[in-house]
């Protein structure tokens, strides 16, 4: 066949094809995106930016940052934090009293509470959304909070049709009894997994109540996009008179870091990070840094030791690694974003140790230490960490400082789920780097958690154990009056300082920058910000 | 033509169950356990043992792997473990804003290729060739998230012509599309000039120049038809590429598409997600092929398909 007699045809059907792609593209770029919904002029509108999608509004299943952030806008519970501290306050529950012995927790509610359908807000929905958590179904990452409550095994269990140690004796009163003493247990009722949420919604949207959420809060979902934007409306009839100031809060998804900074130097949004290219920068502007607020928060980064393993099963191995890192220079690398760690409990917590020497940096007593336990020339040891590119440059820094005193570092970054995986299996990671943050404001939370023996297999990383240390936990933990406790707590600090089952690095420290326009912004150490009483001054809108 | 048809997606079926029991087997066999994932750093091992129970994690893999098959034949591609929604619904909602920027860069990079390749293969060993082989191998070799970040520099920060990031109508395409074209375009202009070269070497093309057609209307109606042939192929391929998500773009731009949906699904060990994004991408680029088989076809009448073996 001769090609030329076909070539005629195909210019016209290469032109119709390109026709038919500028047609389709041109359709398609007119419905890109959904319109954000409108606020009138003038509304006081707070934008945000994450890099990450808000994994979920259901107060049973959030646990991270990001859902809390949004969840505690929607949702209330009985007893929340103040604004700025770890003091507990009153939430719905306008007052609440604990027996002497820590067992029963009674809770009396406001009685002008309404979700934002319209029904009043009772006893009963927070028995309900315990209950919720405590329910196998739910897969709640909060069950393990409230298992202490009497009846709860039962109820998790299907031998029980309610938590029977949750009693409602009127719609404003709800009383927990416990199996076992916890005066830390308000803390857990403060957390969003104990939120009240409205059973007939849950009901009604089953595992999709997340996009459909109906709490009391003052703030109310107005729409949800995943990948792109979560709008939050006012709710106008908070319990609270006046509050909140804003009208809405619309936060933009899947924003990186650095693209974040640049919608913040637009006015594009009013609250930002601060990208680590940035920082110094910032720091050495002094508009920029009249804007910048930092906390430190109730966090510790640690280098876990595991110490089944040789060579740190030597508590002289231990001790070496401590004096062998420089932490100031950690910090240094992270722009000086953190405090170097001294020990196990973070300087915002209560009953932190500020007498606490620590490990200061002397790689000459760490040589020492490493020859009396026989290892005169270091030795070789593989690190696990998360794969992520501050903690490799941290792990290099480390690897740096032993390297001086002879022990070799092999780097072996990991995802973070095969990490958590492997540092639970005894005998298996030796070396680790690792963080914690607190949950509630008790040095329970991080020594209880992390280091007594009943957590061997879970957050017992390291595989520490000490029957000193265990006996004291042991002796604080029903304790209510919190001298006693904290001293308690601190004597068992002690304990693991000396017999150091980790490297304390550092306690970090969170930096964020808002625009001048941006009032009433107050940072929590522990809870994500609360942004009830922001409000914003009239500003510019962004080109 | 329509047996072919018929026995290659017969074929792409069994392509896509061999992905999913690869991914399947990948994803259950990586030392990690999905209840960990499911519930997070602290949780207990009784919370673990239950979740573990809740999502049927403690039948056998075979189980597991032919409730999964049965599920997905029903258009059930699972709930994500970290989001708790339909993974099905997470694809279809990811897929457009993908879709429209797939289709702005293969148009775009298809346009500026063959324009670019077309001119160089025209003034060959010329100093426009080379200034084009110049301009081409450095887009080929900028990374994408370095120019992305520049254009949204330039565009975006200064100029204040583009939006930052994000899905917001037309004019928010324009720096994705630009990221994601300009580097496939110089690669195409590449491909269309070293065949478009020999093309113009052809004794039909020399024989239509010979006999009075321009060297313009020579190698746009002779020697361009036979050689826009390779181009086709890696276009197609490319274009399924693009469909099945592009991360480095999606994540510089803020565009919700599904690479970043697949990204943080890996990230977040979200198996199901994992698995229904694989198998949606295996999908697109098993469609592709067949396109691009059926495109061979009709941009040039004398290949036969199915008419190899004979």
């Amino acid at each position: 066949m001769d090609a030329r007699v076909e070539f005629p045809a195909r210019p016209m059907r290469a032109r119709a094809a390109l026709a038919a792609m500028a047609f389709a593209l041109a359709l398609s770029a007119c419905r890109a995106g959904s319109p954000a919904p409108i606020f009138p002029p003038g509304a006081q509108v707070l934008h945000l930016a994450s890099l990450d999608d808000i994994p979920t509004l259901d107060p049973a299943a959030g646990y991270d940052v990001d859902s809390w952030m949004f969840e505690q806008m929607i949702f209330d519970t009985l007893i929340r934090y103040s604004d700025s501290g770890v003091d507990l306050v009153p939430d719905i529950a306008a007052s609440w009293t604990a027996s002497p012995d820590s067992t029963v927790f009674t809770f009396h509610l406001r009685r002008d509470v309404r979700f934002s359908n319209g029904r009043a807000v009772a006893s009963a929905d927070f028995k309900y959304a315990i209950e919720r958590v405590l329910d196998p179904k739910t897969r709640s990452k909060g069950m393990e909070y409230y298992r202490g409550i009497a009846g709860a095994a039962d109820f998790a269990a299907g031998r029980a049709n309610s938590v029977a140690g949750i009693e409602t004796p009127d719609p404003w009163t709800i009383v927990f009894r416990l199996s076992a003493p916890d005066p830390i247990f308000p803390h857990k009722l403060a957390m969003p997994f104990a939120a009240a949420v409205p059973r007939e919604v849950v009901a009604r949207y089953g595992e999709d109540f997340s996009r459909h959420v109906v709490g009391s809060g003052p703030f109310m979902l107005r729409q949800w996009i995943g990948g792109q934007r979560l709008v939050l409306v006012r709710n106008p009839d908070y319990f609270v008179k006046g509050v909140p100031r804003l009208d809405g809060v619309v936060e933009a998804i899947g924003v990186n870091e650095d693209l974040q900074w640049f919608r913040f130097e637009t006015g594009a949004i009013d609250l930002s990070a601060i990208p680590p290219a940035v920082f110094p920068y910032v720091i050495k502007t002094s508009r920029l840094k009249a804007l910048t607020m930092r906390i430190v928060t109730m966090t510790t980064r640690y280098l876990g030791m595991n110490c089944q393993m040789p060579p740190f099963t030597d508590v002289r191995v231990r001790r070496a690694m401590n004096y062998a890192i420089d932490k100031r220079k950690l910090v240094a690398v992270i722009n000086g974003r953190g405090i170097p760690a001294n020990g196990v409990l973070p300087p915002s917590l209560p009953g932190y140790d500020p007498d606490l020497r620590g490990y200061p940096y002397d790689p000459a007593r760490a040589r020492g230490l490493l020859e009396n336990a026989g290892y005169p020339h270091g030795f070789t040891a593989t690190v696990w960490l998360p794969a992520d590119q501050t903690m490799m440059i941290l792990a290099q820094s480390v690897q740096q400082d032993l390297a001086l005193v002879g022990v070799q570092l092999k780097l072996k970054p990991v995802g973070f789920a095969p990490l958590l995986d492997a540092i639970r299996q005894p005998r298996t990671v030796p070396l680790f780097f690792s963080g914690w943050e607190a949950d509630f404001p008790d040095p329970a939370n991080f020594l209880d958690v992390l280091l007594s023996r009943a957590q061997w297999g879970a957050n017992n990383d390291s595989w520490f154990y000490d029957p000193r240390f265990d006996a004291l936990l042991a002796k604080a933990k029903p304790l209510a009056d919190p001298a006693r406790r904290f001293a308690l707590y601190r004597e068992a600090q002690r304990i693991a300082v000396a017999d150091p089952p980790w490297v304390f690095l550092y306690f970090p420290v969170t930096w964020q920058i808002r625009q001048p326009w941006v009032h009433g912004l107050v940072l929590n150490p522990m809870r994500p910000a609360r942004l009830d009483r922001v409000w914003l001054s009239p500003h510019p809108s962004p080109k | 033509m329509l047996a072919y048809v018929v026995r290659r997606i017969f074929f792409g079926l069994i392509v896509l169950a061999g992905a999913s029991l690869i991914t399947f087997t990948i994803a259950y066999v990586v030392p990690a356990d999905p209840a960990v994932a499911v519930a997070g750093a602290k949780a207990d091992p009784q919370t673990l043992a239950v979740i573990r129970r809740q999502l049927g994690l403690d039948q056998p893999l075979y189980i597991q792997y032919a409730r999964y098959v049965d599920h997905a034949l029903h258009g059930d591609l699972g709930r994500s473990y970290i989001r708790r929604e339909a993974v099905t619904g997470l694809i279809l909602s990811r897929f457009p804003a993908t879709a429209i920027l797939a289709i702005s860069a293969i148009a775009l990079s298809l346009l500026l290729g063959v324009a670019a390749g077309a001119l160089a293969a025209a003034y060959r060993d010329r100093a426009l060739d080379n200034w084009l082989l110049v301009a081409a191998l450095t887009l080929v070799s900028t990374p994408v998230f370095w120019l992305g970040t520049l254009l949204l520099i330039g565009g975006g920060l200064y100029l204040r012509w583009f939006p930052l990031g994000g899905f917001d109508g037309p004019l928010s395409l324009v720096l994705p599309t630009l990221t994601l074209a300009l580097g496939s375009a110089a690669y195409y202009s590449r491909i269309l000039h070293a065949s478009l070269g020999e093309a113009l070497d052809q004794d039909y093309v020399r024989t239509a120049i010979g006999k009075g057609l321009s060297r313009r209307a020579a190698i746009l109606r002779h020697a361009m038809p036979n050689a826009i042939l390779p181009l086709v192929t890696i276009a197609g391929l490319d274009f399924a590429g693009l469909l099945s998500g592009v991360v480095l773009t999606e994540t510089v731009f803020n565009w919700p598409g599904l690479g970043r949906l697949a990204f943080e699904a890996v990230f977040n060990l979200d198996l199901p997600l994992i698995m229904g994004t694989v198998l949606f991408s295996a999908a697109l680029v098993v469609a592709a092929n067949l396109l691009v088989d059926l495109l061979y076809a009709w941009l040039d009448p004398r290949i036969e398909l199915g008419a190899g073996r004979n």
